[in-house]
């Protein structure tokens, strides 16, 4: 058998399939029970537990970032804000969760707000939030992933995660998941991920129109 | 095959997947929190991972107990051999080799590991068994089966060495139920 | 084929959940509740002693301690199942229905990932996980329609 170089440098990512490797989606559930829990326990505040389930996901965001970059064969670096984006609801997403987002939406109102739409948020899917948190989101890791990955490519935002009731007759038109989905009965809820990038994004986008 | 291999192999077909480079990069993020919160004392580090674990094994035997249809174990051998060939591979997808030591200790031995798919101990962490978060899963899954067990990492390749190696020792088979309240005298 | 309730019961013999399943299922208050689940516990547990045939070890075929499996009465019939971990599911149903056993097990499983990979569910402790309840009713609707439409 071989062994492996002992510098890890020196180890293959895995490139070429190494993004396929999977663990059961229990498996991911009960880690990131424990992660919510571990914070929960240290913090006295919703927002303050929102925040902090940010920050851990922030770092994961970046290092998907260099995990898709190295892995894709004609990766560029996106300069356009529109196409950062998308690279976040598509490839992102569909790496981490086995679909692209459901929607990419600006914001009507603000002109540095974007929304992406999830019907079945991964780390909410077993959840259920006491009444008495009122509006927390446990999701509030996914934004940060996603602000990970904006930050890392040069887009700074800040992202926040809210649960929307769903409206009547309202539901994902994409393909299911290729990671299988699990057989609870359909969400009431979404999640919006709110996307507010720094005024200097936003200038240095709207320059490259000119 | 055995039975237990290929139960294992049909439940991991089933469940439904997530991405083990996002349950890699999670664990990660929460190895880093825990050892912020612990002053980097990496003695603390352990023991908080492998009560981590703990809290996971304790609710994930349920599921496989209730999802994996698997017949009941009579023996350790035959636990032993479910957790190895089913339950892993169930839930993290792994192929893990199971060697019998004596009537009350086993090794569960593998390659693949989900949760240290990125990394690397610097120097400084040698200290630290990164993985140990299984050795929690395992006492608290067989301590609902009344299993007290000691359960430790002999070798990792985080150390150097060529596979993973956990090895768990029964310290006592409790009797439960609430029958012995009833029991005629 | 009605359901009519479930009540779960933790392994010290605390009552963690109940549910009535159907418009039909009587009214029972709170401290009847606490009541029904403490004495099924013991019941299941003497019923384990005072049977004239015991099981190797008081162990039923999946393992878990032995006890009641079933009570059938004139208005109803109630079915158990006991896990390996000590929780009891506990479903009432009008006599004739059909795969309690089957909604048992699904129960069960609807615990597993509802409940118990929820980060605010205290193990041992009342079941208030809104998805549980909703996976419940969802389960016992999709169950009677099926027996409605003779679906297998």
């Amino acid at each position: 058998m071989n062994r492996q170089p002992a510098n890890i440098l020196d180890r293959p990512l895995r490139a070429s399939r190494a993004g396929d490797t999977m663990v059961s989606m229990s498996s991911f559930a009960y880690l990131y029970s424990e992660l919510v829990q571990y914070h929960q326990n240290r913090v006295d505040s919703i927002s303050e537990l929102e925040r902090r389930l940010e920050s851990s996901g922030y770092g994961v965001g970046l290092k998907m970032l260099e995990l898709l970059a190295y892995r894709s064969r004609e990766y560029k670096r996106e300069i356009r804000l529109m196409n950062a984006l998308q690279f976040v609801s598509t490839t992102v997403w569909k790496s981490l969760f086995g679909k692209p987002a459901d929607s990419l939406e600006r914001s009507i109102d603000h002109a540095d707000e974007y929304m992406i739409v999830d019907y079945e948020p991964l780390t909410s899917t077993f959840v259920s939030v006491p009444s008495d948190f009122g509006q927390l989101s446990v999701d509030a890791y996914m934004s940060g992933i996603i602000a990970g990955v904006l930050s890392g490519a040069g887009f700074s935002a800040r992202v926040t995660a809210h649960s929307v009731q769903l409206e009547e007759g309202e539901h994902s038109t994409a393909p299911p998941s290729q990671f299988n989905s699990t057989n609870l009965p359909p969400r009431t809820e979404k999640a919006v991920f709110l996307v507010k990038f720094s005024p200097e994004v936003l200038e240095r986008d709207a320059g490259m129109d000119r | 095959m055995s039975k237990a291999t290929s139960n294992g192999q049909q439940l991991w077909n089933k469940v439904p997947k997530a991405n083990a480079e996002l349950f890699a990069l999670t664990y990660g993020a929460l190895v880093t929190e825990v050892v912020r919160d612990a002053d980097e004392n990496l003695a603390t580090v352990n023991e908080k991972l492998e009560k981590i674990g703990y809290s996971i094994g304790i609710r994930c035997v349920d599921e496989f107990l209730a999802k994996s249809n698997s017949p009941y174990c009579k023996t350790l051998a035959e636990t032993a051999e479910v957790l190895g060939k089913t339950a892993f591979r169930m839930f993290l997808g792994i192929v893990v080799d199971v060697v019998q030591h004596s009537p009350s200790s086993f090794s569960l031995n593998f390659q693949d590991n989900p949760l240290s798919l990125f990394v690397e101990l610097p120097e400084n962490y040698k200290e630290l068994e990164y993985s140990i978060l299984y050795c929690g899963v395992i006492r608290g899954a067989l301590e609902m089966l009344n299993y007290k067990v000691d359960c430790q990492f002999v070798k990792s390749p985080l150390k150097g060495d060529d596979t993973h190696e956990i090895k768990v020792d029964v310290k006592q088979v409790m009797s439960d139920g609430a029958g012995e309240d009833y029991q005629e005298e | 084929m009605v359901f009519l309730h479930l009540f779960i019961v933790n392994k010290s013999g605390g009552l963690i959940h109940h549910r009535a399943l159907s418009p039909k299922a009587p009214q029972i208050g709170t401290n009847e509740w606490l009541r029904i689940g403490s004495t099924f516990h013991s019941l299941y547990a003497i019923a384990n002693e005072a049977s004239p045939m015991k099981l190797s070890q008081n162990k039923n075929v999946s393992g878990a301690d032995d006890g009641i499996e079933e009570i059938q009465a004139d208005g109803l019939v109630l079915r158990c199942l006991q896990t390996r971990t000590g929780i009891k599911f506990v479903v009432t149903a009008e006599p004739g229905t059909s795969d309690i056993d089957q909604v048992l097990r699904e129960i069960y499983i609807l615990y597993t990932d509802c409940a118990l990979k929820d980060p605010f569910y205290e193990l041992e402790m009342p079941i208030r996980c809104e998805l549980f309840t909703t996976s419940v009713d969802a389960l016992i609707r999709t169950m009677e329609r099926s027996a409605r439409l003779g679906i297998r």
